[in-house]
């Protein structure tokens, strides 16, 4: 792991209305860190990884990624820098339904301007490293929770992002399709991926995370180191 | 308040967009098909209409004053309802200056004391009823302020009759063509009028000639014999009306049919996707107790209310649209008068459109009250397998970057959907093809007229009347006069005649013509044959031969000044000069007995050269001479054109809301779809252009298939008006088909298209991805 500094939270406050989602998170996150932010519903998980994966802006406060200011960003630019830098998986996946499971991992870097031949090649790479290459032409519909969760890590693999952010990754998995999952972070961290986990799965953050960090009411309640299970 | 009408109402509050689409839709459908309709309705019985206004003469009866008394007239009303007079009528030999003096002629005059009463209620359109002797109020359709101050009449304000001068004080039109003129009937007693008119309206069957002439068989039983000089039943009048509104009736019908289909396929498509997108909380409906049928009349609440609110208003802004446009279209051809949009239009548009919407509800709203809660449920949401798959996949591959060829795949995600804005679209294009082709065919129909017209016509004052100044100079004079004034290109020289024919029962108008005539656009018109070469040749106009059925080649035997005389037709052409329209082109000769208004000269002026600044100068040089302005586009273009680009804008807009709607639609399906490729990066540029490709490709599919049939509809109307008009057009004129214009028409579907997409497009393209996602 590197000193290298690839998120960095100051003093960041987001308010919807009246209520403080978060309220002056502070964080870095070093290349090659996997961390994992825990904390009871509505503490504001899925508001500190929207600031993070420039989804959505803090009300104060500066949010820098990859060296980058992201509330200092419009609309286009965070885009453009989502799509370079940034990977994200979903609970729910978020497949395109009316492309192949291969079209929708090629579709992120068709998107950087890639052709569809040098896309699908690198897709095709990356099915098989991460064991499902059989399943390449086959519909989300027609996948397993797992294997669609793998097809959506491909996706996000697919541009070598600086930072990997998946938020309630084995949420909609059984627990063998969990394991599967779990096993394919730790993989991906273990070759210097930096991942960041939103979760309420303890086990899934013992597993994956070197560190914990825990949320109560938008406040960064406690910092941990983790030791892999 | 019951759980259906709490549960659509939560429901209407909380769709406010597709509430104000659904609303927006039915108001424009609503007024497209309340002014289509109103526009038909008026084409099909424009003269019976009038006639109802007017409540006018099924017959307009003629005594010999000498015969019989206005006592014996007044009493004998055997079989009439209602009856108008006696009045006293004569003949009145006029004299006036200006052009139209020159055309006046004998007036038939008619002493009324109003312009009203139970039959023949006139409509004093301009000026005033005569209210004193020496006053005359003239017979012609109501004309606008502009147009009537252009035209001759403008300056026909007095005349001599009988002896009398006549002030003229207003303008009447009577449907039933009762008279040419009224006076007051102190006027009308001080001429001792030989003869006394009668207007009678019969009650049971008046729908043919006889049966009118068998009502008044019924009047005039007991009145002396010999009494009935002359009666003419009202067919007479309605005959030569159906010709000239005939000529609207293809133009109007065809945009009336446009304008229905459209608003069927626009709210078919609002209504039935707001339904299939509603399928979700129709689900949530069933799994809280709501019953079937009780699910399906949220629905229909849903979409009446906002339909039925859309409708009221459509009714209301078609029905103020379509006043104008009635008067302004049938005002020239005297039915504008009180000229407003029927009863059963307005209920056809505030019933027939909430129906419609209703009809169009139903059949989604069934398919869901089939299915059951889970089923509802899923179906908002559960992947779409099997459809447009290829298709994504064979774009995934192509050079095109990855938005574009994402949005040309999305229409293949929902095809009935795809196929229900590709018909609004294709409609779209339809009318502005079949707009854009009648325009410029009147176009060339009105350069073509120009062209023969000439820039200024010009006519000698007559010999002998009181008042007026006449020219000092010959024809030849004239035209060596007009010939040298600056800025003259050409000049055209005529001598007009009615001559008899023999064998024929009616004579033939002939223009004996000389100088530029021929040059100056009437031999480049010629339909058939060629243009005259010598005193033995004629060239006819259309009007002439299909009036007559005659033929290029045939010979006709003229009687002229006493002498017979066998031409030949050589050629045919679309138009003759100014006048009747039904005349023969003659080449020059010189004729016995000629007034100096029987000359007619027209004048085309060199380009750029100020028709004002040549009429000022040619009335300095010689006031004796006439002049007017020949330039004016025609009134049938400035109508036309004018109906077809309100109707055509008013289409293309509802056309584009049909695209707003499916764009809409298709976004909110998608809002998952959407955030995920934010995520990933696509940047609110790309999803816009993903969005707006996704219905350009539909418009331009629509504008490759809506051209033929504006194509079709352009070849089949213009000829139908063109019968009714009697005249034979050009081939030329129809064919208005370039491919820089058909490239503009595939254009209009795309810009009908995009501008429809590009509101919902952006609203998505600034969609918060942390929203939707968090929202799964």
């Amino acid at each position: 792991m590197t000193t290298e500094t690839v998120v960095r939270l100051d003093d960041v406050r987001k308010e919807y209305g009246e209520t403080a989602a978060l309220d002056g998170v502070s964080l870095t996150i070093r290349r090659g860190e996997a961390v994992a932010v825990m904390g009871p519903s509505g503490c504001g998980k899925s508001t500190l990884l929207n600031m993070i994966a420039g989804l959505d802006r803090p009300t104060s406060g500066e949010v820098t990624v990859h060296g980058e200011r992201l509330d200092a960003m419009n609309e286009t630019r965070l885009a453009l820098f989502r799509r370079h830098h940034l990977g994200m998986i979903f609970q729910f996946f978020n497949l395109l339904d009316d492309l192949s499971a291969l079209d929708n991992v090629a579709l992120a870097a068709q998107l950087t301007g890639s052709s569809a031949t040098t896309a699908r090649r690198r897709a095709l790479e990356l099915f098989d490293e991460l064991g499902i290459a059989g399943r390449r032409d086959v519909y989300p519909a027609a996948l397993s929770g797992g294997e669609r969760q793998r097809v959506a890590v491909a996706r996000a693999l697919m541009n070598r992002p600086a930072l990997l952010l998946a938020d309630e990754p084995t949420g909609a998995l059984d627990s063998r399709a969990g394991e599967q999952v779990m096993d394919l972070l730790i993989d991906l961290n273990q070759i210097g991926q930096t991942l960041l986990i939103v979760t309420h799965d303890e086990r899934l953050a013992h597993r994956c995370a070197s560190r914990l960090v825990e949320l109560a009411d938008g406040r960064v309640a406690a910092e941990s180191a983790l030791d892999r299970v | 308040m019951s759980a259906v009408w709490a549960a659509a109402r939560a429901a209407i509050r909380r769709r406010r967009l597709q509430t104000f689409v659904i609303a927006l839709v039915a108001l424009l459908c609503t007024a497209t098909v309340v002014v289509s309709l109103a526009l038909l309705d008026a084409t099909s019985a424009p003269f019976d209409r009038v006639f109802a206004q007017q409540r006018g003469a099924h017959a307009v009866a003629t005594y010999d004053a000498a015969r019989v008394s206005a006592e014996q007239l007044a009493a004998a009303r055997t079989g009439a309802t209602e009856v108008a007079g006696p009045f006293g009528q004569t003949v009145v030999e006029t004299e006036a200056a200006g052009p139209i003096g020159a055309m006046l002629g004998p007036l038939t005059v008619v002493g009324r004391a109003d312009p009203a009463g139970e039959v023949d209620r006139l409509d004093v359109w301009r000026g005033r009823w005569p209210s004193a002797p020496g006053e005359i109020t003239l017979n012609a359709p109501p004309d606008d302020e502009a147009s009537f101050a252009r035209g001759p009449m403008a300056h026909l304000t007095s005349l001599s009759g009988n002896g009398t001068a006549l002030t003229v004080v207003g303008w009447a039109y009577s449907v039933s063509h009762s008279a040419d003129g009224w006076v007051t009937p102190e006027q009308m007693t001080a001429w001792r009028p030989a003869a006394t008119q009668v207007l009678y309206r019969f009650a049971g069957d008046v729908s043919t000639r006889d049966a009118v002439g068998q009502r008044l068989t019924g009047v005039t039983t007991g009145l002396p014999g010999g009494a009935l000089l002359a009666a003419e039943p009202y067919q007479v009048v309605k005959e030569e009306a159906a010709e000239t509104a005939g000529v609207y009736l293809p133009f109007l019908g065809a945009f009336g049919v446009l304008g229905v289909l459209v608003a069927v396929i626009i709210v078919g498509n609002v209504v039935s996707g707001a339904v299939v997108s509603g399928f979700r909380h129709i689900g949530v409906l069933k799994s809280l107790g709501f019953t079937p049928r009780q699910v399906v009349a949220v629905y229909l609440t849903m979409v009446t209310v906002p339909a039925t609110a859309g409708a009221i208003l459509g009714t209301v802004l078609g029905t103020l649209g379509a006043g104008p446009l009635l008067e302004d279209t049938f005002r020239g051809l005297g039915y504008g008068q009180d000229t407003g949009v029927q009863s059963w239009v307005w209920a056809a548009g505030l019933l027939g459109v909430p129906a419609l919407v209703l009809l169009a509800a139903l059949l989604p709203a069934s398919r869901a009250r089939r299915l059951s809660a889970a089923e509802a449920i899923s179906a908002g949401s559960a992947p779409r397998r099997g459809r447009a798959l290829r298709v994504q996949r064979i774009l995934g591959g192509t050079r095109l970057p990855r938005s574009i060829s994402l949005g040309l795949g999305l229409p293949f995600a929902r095809p009935g959907r795809t196929a229900l804005t590709m018909a609004s679209l294709l409609l779209g294009v339809t009318t502005v093809t079949f707009a854009t082709g009648l325009a410029d065919t009147l176009i060339a129909t009105s350069r073509l007229d120009a062209a023969a017209g000439g820039d200024v016509g010009v006519r000698p004052a007559p010999d002998g009347m009181a008042g007026v100044r006449t020219t000092q100079r010959d024809d030849r004079e004239i035209e060596a006069l007009l010939r040298g004034l600056p800025g003259v290109a050409k000049v055209g020289a005529s001598a007009g005649r009615t001559v008899p024919v023999a064998g024929q029962s009616s004579p033939v108008h002939v223009d004996f013509i000389r100088g530029d005539v021929a040059a100056m656009g009437y031999e480049a018109q010629l339909l058939k044959g060629r243009w005259l070469a010598g005193p033995d040749e004629v060239v006819a106009s259309a009007k002439l031969i299909n009036k007559r059925g005659l033929a290029v080649g045939d010979s006709l035997i003229l009687e002229l000044e006493g002498v017979r005389t066998t031409v030949t037709i050589v050629g045919e052409t679309v138009q003759s000069l100014p006048g009747p329209g039904d005349s023969l082109f003659a080449s020059w000769r010189e004729l016995q007995r000629v007034d100096p208004s029987d000359f007619y000269f027209q004048v085309e002026l060199a380009e750029g050269a100020d028709v004002q600044a040549f009429m000022e100068s040619a009335r300095a040089a010689d006031p004796g001479l006439t002049l007017w302005d020949n330039t004016d586009v025609g009134e049938l273009t400035v109508v036309v054109t004018g109906i077809s680009t309100v109707l055509a804008l008013l289409l293309s807009t509802v056309a584009a809301l049909g695209v707003l709607n499916t764009v809409a639609l298709n976004v909110q399906d998608r809002r998952r779809d959407l955030g995920m490729l934010k995520s990933i990066g696509m940047t609110p540029r790309q999803v816009l252009a993903m969005l707006v490709t996704s219905m350009a490709a539909l418009g331009v599919a629509g504008g490759l298939l809506g051209i033929p049939f504006g194509m079709a509809a352009h070849r089949l109307v213009i000829p139908l008006a063109a019968d009714a008009a009697k005249v034979t057009l050009p081939d030329y004129v129809l064919r208005v088909w370039d491919p820089a214009t058909l490239a503009l028409m595939v254009l209009s579907g795309v810009l009908i298209a995009i501008l429809g997409a590009l509101l919902p497009a952006r609203s998505a393209a600034q969609l918060s991805i942390a929203r939707v996602l968090h929202n799964e």
